[in-house]
This record gives C-alpha cells, sequence and structure tokens, in this order.
C-alpha cells in the first residue's frame, strides 16, 4: 500500500525536454507550418555556412577589397548588437533604478540579449576571414585600437549575459541551491552588463572614428559614438515592446494567473521611447550641422537621410508621445515597431549603404549572405520559443520552500 | 569640404540655434506627454458583481463575484465605481489577527506592488494591493479583517482609472478557487511533507497558520506566499 502513495520519478527527458509527451507525440506536434519553413531555410543555409568555412569568403560573398564590410557586419553584428540591448535597458531600469514593475519582461529581455550576441558572434566568425585568430585578442593587448575594445567588450558583455541566463537555466534543472548565489549576484552582474555593454555600443560607432571620408558625411560625426550608445537604448526599449507583446501572444498559456499587466508596462516605456527618440532625432540634426553637412540634404543621400531620421526617428517619437499621453498600447506598440527598423536602417546605412559612397562600384550582397543572416536569425528565434517552452523565462519558477520567490 | 573661419560661426550658431530649439520644444513636449488625463475606467462588460454565495476550495472560502490577486488580497467593484480591496480567506487565516496597516486617503497604489502591511510588532509582512488606483476611503474597522475578511473586514477603496486592464491580471470564478485549493495543499505539504492532504486531515486549520507552522519565521513564509 506504501508503494502507491509513492510517486513515480518523472524521466527527466520527457518531462524536462519533450515537454511531457513521448517522443512520438513529440514529433508529432513539432510538425507545423512555422517549423517546416524554418527547416527549409535551415536546409539551404547550414551548407552556405559549411560552404563558407570550407571554401572561403569569396565562394558565398560579394566581399572584396574595397568592401570589406557587408552584410554580416551591417545586419548580423551591428543590428544583432544593437537590437540585444534590451537585456541592460530593462536590466539597468529593475536592478538599478528600482522600478520593480518592469521585472515581468527583464527575463524575456536578458534572453534575447544573451541569443542576440551569440547569434552576433556566430555571424562576425563567418564574417573574418581567418576565424580561428578570434582569440588571438586574448593574448595580444593592442590596446590602442578600437577593436580590441569591442573585442574584450564581446567576451565579457557575453560571458555576464551567460552568468545571467544560467539563473533560469539552474531553476530548469532544479538546482536551486546553486541559484541563490548568482541571484545575490545579480545586481552586480547588472552593473556590469551596463558598463560592458554601454561601452560596446558605443566601441562600435567608434569603429567609424577612424573612416571620416569613407563614411558619407551626412552620417559621420565625431560624436558617432554617442548616437550609437543612444540609439542602442532606443531599440533596446523598441524591442522589449515588440518581444513582449508577442510572447505574451504566442506563450499566453504560460501567463495564466499571472499579475503581469504588459499592457501598462507597454505604455510606460513608451514614455520612455518618446523622450530618447526625441533626444536622438535632435542629436542626429546636431551631427548633420556640426560636420557641415547640411549641403548634402538637397541630393539623394539627403532625402535617405531624411526617410530614416524623419520617417523611422521623428515619427515614431511623436507617436510614442501621442501613444503613451492618450494610452492607446496600440499606436507604442506601431511606434515601437517603426523605431526597431529605423535602428536597422541605420547601422545598414552606417557600415554598408553609406560607406565608400564615392566607391564606383556598389556592393550588393550576394543570395547567400542574405541566406546566412536569415539562418541565423531563424536559428535564435527557434532557440528563443524551445528555451521560453521550457525554461522559467516568462512563467515563475515553481517555488519549492515556498519562502522564496523566483527573482531572476 | 571647407573649415575656413567665416564658415566656422555659421555652423557654430546653428549648432547653438538647434540646441535652444531642441530645449524649447523639449518643455512642450514633455508637457504634452504628461499632460494626459488617466484613461476613463473601462467598466467590465459584465456588471458589478454583488458578493454571492460563498463557494469552498481545499480550506478556504472564497464568495462570488470577488477577483483575487495571486498574492491574496481581493477587489470588489462596488455600484459608485469604486472598488473595495481586502484579505481574502487564506491571508486572514495565515495571518491570524494581526494588525494590518492600510495605505491612507490619497495614496497611490500600484497593482502587485506591496500596499498593505501586517505586524506582529516585532516582524512584518507586505501585501500586494490588487488593482492600480489612489485610496479615498480607509476602514476604520479593518481590525475585523481577520474574522470577516470578505464582509465587516474591508481594508480600503480605491479609485481605479485602469480597472478593465487591472481586472484581466485577477482571478475570478473556478481560478480564485483553484488559486485558494493550491494554497491549500502546498500548506498540506508543509504540515506532512511526505503524504501532503490524505482522507484523515478533516476540520478547518487553526487562525494565525504561519506562526504555527514557522514560528518567529512566519514572515519568511507569509511572504513567500504573498509573492512581496
Amino acid at each position: 500500500m506504501a508503494d502507491t502513495l509513492v510517486p513515480t520519478a518523472p524521466s527527466f527527458l520527457r518531462e524536462k525536454v519533450l515537454l511531457g509527451m513521448s517522443p512520438r507525440e513529440y514529433v508529432r506536434s513539432v510538425v507545423t507550418p512555422f517549423n517546416v519553413a524554418a527547416a527549409l531555410i535551415l536546409a539551404v543555409g547550414l551548407p552556405v555556412l559549411f560552404l563558407r568555412f570550407t571554401k572561403g569568403l569569396g565562394a558565398v560573398t560579394n566581399l572584396s577589397q574595397s568592401a570589406p564590410w557587408g552584410l554580416w557586419i551591417g545586419f548580423d553584428m551591428m543590428t544583432g548588437i544593437v537590437l540585444a540591448a534590451g537585456g541592460f535597458t530593462i536590466g539597468a531600469t529593475v536592478q538599478i533604478f528600482g522600478l520593480e514593475r518592469y521585472h515581468a519582461i527583464e527575463r524575456p529581455a536578458i534572453l534575447t540579449a544573451f541569443l542576440g550576441y551569440v547569434m552576433a558572434v556566430c555571424g562576425l566568425l563567418a564574417d573574418l576571414g581567418r576565424p580561428w585568430n578570434i582569440v588571438q585578442a586574448i593574448f595580444h593587448y593592442g590596446t590602442a585600437s578600437v577593436l580590441f575594445e569591442v573585442a574584450w567588450c564581446v567576451m565579457c558583455y557575453s560571458a555576464v549575459l551567460f552568468f545571467e541566463f544560467t539563473i533560469p537555466f539552474l531553476e530548469w534543472l532544479g538546482y536551486r541551491r546553486m541559484v541563490r548565489p548568482l541571484r545575490k549576484a545579480l545586481i552586480a552582474l547588472t552593473v556590469l552588463s551596463v558598463i560592458f555593454s554601454t561601452m560596446h555600443q558605443s566601441a562600435l560607432g567608434s569603429l567609424f572614428l577612424i573612416m571620416p571620408t569613407k563614411l558619407h558625411p551626412l552620417w559621420y560625426s565625431p560624436y558617432i559614438f554617442v548616437l550609437f550608445f543612444v540609439s542602442a537604448v532606443i531599440a533596446g526599449i523598441c524591442m522589449v515592446i515588440v518581444e513582449s507583446t508577442v510572447s505574451h501572444k504566442v506563450f499566453a498559456s504560460q501567463l495564466h494567473g499571472q499579475p503581469v499587466d504588459v499592457e501598462a508596462l507597454t505604455l510606460g516605456l513608451g514614455k520612455a521611447g518618446a523622450l530618447v527618440t526625441f533626444a536622438y532625432f535632435f542629436l542626429k540634426l546636431q551631427g548633420v550641422v556640426d560636420g557641415h553637412a547640411w549641403h548634402h540634404l538637397a541630393t539623394g543621400w539627403g532625402a535617405w537621410f531624411g526617410v530614416e531620421v524623419v520617417g523611422f526617428v521623428l515619427v515614431p517619437s511623436l507617436l510614442f508621445a501621442w501613444g503613451a499621453r492618450n494610452r492607446s498600447v496600440r499606436a507604442v506598440r506601431v511606434a515601437a515597431l517603426l523605431g526597431i527598423l529605423g535602428i536597422v536602417l541605420n547601422r545598414l546605412n552606417v557600415s554598408v549603404v553609406a560607406l565608400n559612397w564615392q566607391a564606383p562600384h556598389r556592393y550588393v550582397p550576394s543570395w547567400m549572405e542574405v541566406m546566412v543572416s536569415v539562418t541565423l536569425v531563424t536559428i535564435g528565434v527557434l532557440a528563443f520559443r524551445w528555451i521560453v517552452n521550457r525554461m522559467p523565462i516568462l512563467r515563475q519558477a515553481p517555488a519549492q520552500d515556498g519562502a522564496e520567490g523566483s527573482r531572476p | 569640404m571647407t573649415y575656413d573661419l567665416l564658415s566656422v560661426y555659421p555652423a557654430k550658431l546653428l549648432e547653438y540655434g538647434l540646441a535652444i530649439g531642441y530645449l524649447l520644444l523639449f518643455i512642450p513636449f514633455w508637457r504634452y506627454l504628461e499632460g494626459g488625463r488617466p484613461a476613463p475606467a473601462r467598466a467590465p462588460r459584465r456588471a458589478a458583481a454583488a458578493v454571492g454565495q460563498a463557494g469552498h476550495r481545499g480550506w478556504f472560502r472564497l464568495p462570488a463575484g470577488l477577483h483575487v490577486h495571486p498574492g491574496h488580497t481581493w477587489a470588489r467593484l462596488d455600484g459608485d465605481g469604486l472598488v473595495t480591496v481586502g484579505l481574502d480567506d487564506f491571508a486572514s487565516k495565515l495571518l491570524g489577527p494581526l494588525a494590518v496597516k492600510v495605505p491612507a486617503v490619497g495614496v497611490p497604489v500600484a497593482q502587485g506592488e506591496a500596499a498593505l502591511e501586517a505586524s506582529d510588532g516585532r516582524r512584518s509582512v507586505r501585501l500586494a494591493a490588487p488593482v492600480e488606483g489612489t485610496v479615498v476611503e480607509v476602514n476604520d474597522g479593518a481590525g475585523a479583517a481577520h474574522a470577516d475578511p470578505y464582509g465587516a473586514g474591508w481594508l480600503f477603496r480605491v479609485r481605479a482609472p485602469r480597472l478593465g486592464s487591472n481586472l484581466r491580471q485577477l482571478l475570478s470564478g473556478s481560478a480564485a478557487l483553484r488559486l485558494l485549493e493550491d494554497a491549500s495543499e502546498e500548506l498540506a505539504r508543509r504540515m506532512n511533507p511526505e503524504l501532503g492532504v490524505v482522507l484523515q486531515d478533516g476540520g478547518a486549520p487553526v487562525s494565525g497558520i504561519a506562526r504555527t507552522l514557522a514560528g518567529d519565521g512566519w514572515d519568511t513564509l507569509a511572504r513567500g506566499f504573498f509573492l512581496t
């Protein structure tokens, strides 16, 4: 009789990995239109990546000596890193500024940042001619090089994000004793993440300080590192709004009964977004004035600059303000989407479109470069979904001792 | 591009003009952003439900028509558009006859953030407000929260500008009863970690369960249940 009272120990594979299903049920459950599309992308993209590492950059890219930076730097690295800024933005908001109500969206933001950095590093490895030499930055200190700062910031911030992500990972495995010291160290990790990401975001901008003649004057500014940092804060706010909106729709079942008012958080973030984008708009104009570049505004480049600065900075700023004032969550979400597109456009403009703007031959990415970028994004999305479905990212970790909440 | 002496002056003039323009425009921008009136109370589609027959789940009861926060406070919509707030039966029995400190009239409270404080004089534990709003009335008879948590023991009333949105985060009906049932099971596990609830467990638990189970560590135990 006593035997019947003792529950059978659940299988780790079945409970933790297969979501409580048998292997056959699980395989059946993953056959969805989204997964089929993702599988097709990977089926094309992964062989292209293999080709790049076996045959070299020339076999798959349109890069050349005159156009050494292409889509993988402009999109995978520059854009991937800036869109990962939600981690430090929300981390600082909760842990340093004490706005506890944003705690509910902190873990998804940190996970997005972590995956964003991992994918950016993958893109960087694909882009480097000799990727195995990346470790040289650890052993040789070229302190006069901006790339040295970039490399160290990537390494340090990725490590910090890994430790931050370790908390839900260990909770998932049930190692709660190991989680406690990490939780206590979280505020220190957040401080480190703000320091490293601030340095990293601005250092990526500083890379362009050594190429004032190559970058179009409308985008070049001696203060470009400030513009990069401020726009990273905008990207962080916008990404968190969009990501939390999508997550709370796609993973609604995990949120049942939890006191998370996403709409209130969205409106609060919208107000912050309005203020930062408003300031950023004027900083962009200041960059033009400071660089004596206003005569370029009447050219085709000026029109393109206007599209970026008015269409994707000023318009989102006003839309954020209108939405926050009138409590229109939809307007704030549309503004956030425009804001993300604006930041993507800015990074592509700075690192690809407006770079080498006077060169006789313009760089256009090959289909294989596009495919690798799409593949990396797809892997990031699949990893995010896999983790959120299993680990306590959106939901609270089940309390085992009751006296302990589940702080990140 | 020439940076001769003459071109520096108009450039500097533009830079300073732009900076001043930004500051001048920032003032109306900020006022516009901050000046939004609070959204009108989005009344829930269903009418304010009167407190109906009590339902039981586990050891604790819950009247119909209440909206319960997972931190074990409840909100009831009143006919005059205000919201009454109190402790649920679980919180009441867990704490026992402790003094509960309520926010003063005019104080804003936020959903899910600490607004109440129960104390035995040495240790205290905070409880979350179930809705966002401004306190407009405080119950002088809040001492009855232990004896009659859903009636005379209500704690305070608030004007809730974002009621519709707030209510979506609260539990009602069977989901609220399920919360109490889960709390009962959790308590049972603590009383008898190996067996949980068994048939021999009859009757209702004593008042002041937290102190009975955890002694001086009652506040730590309660904090886990109240999510604060």
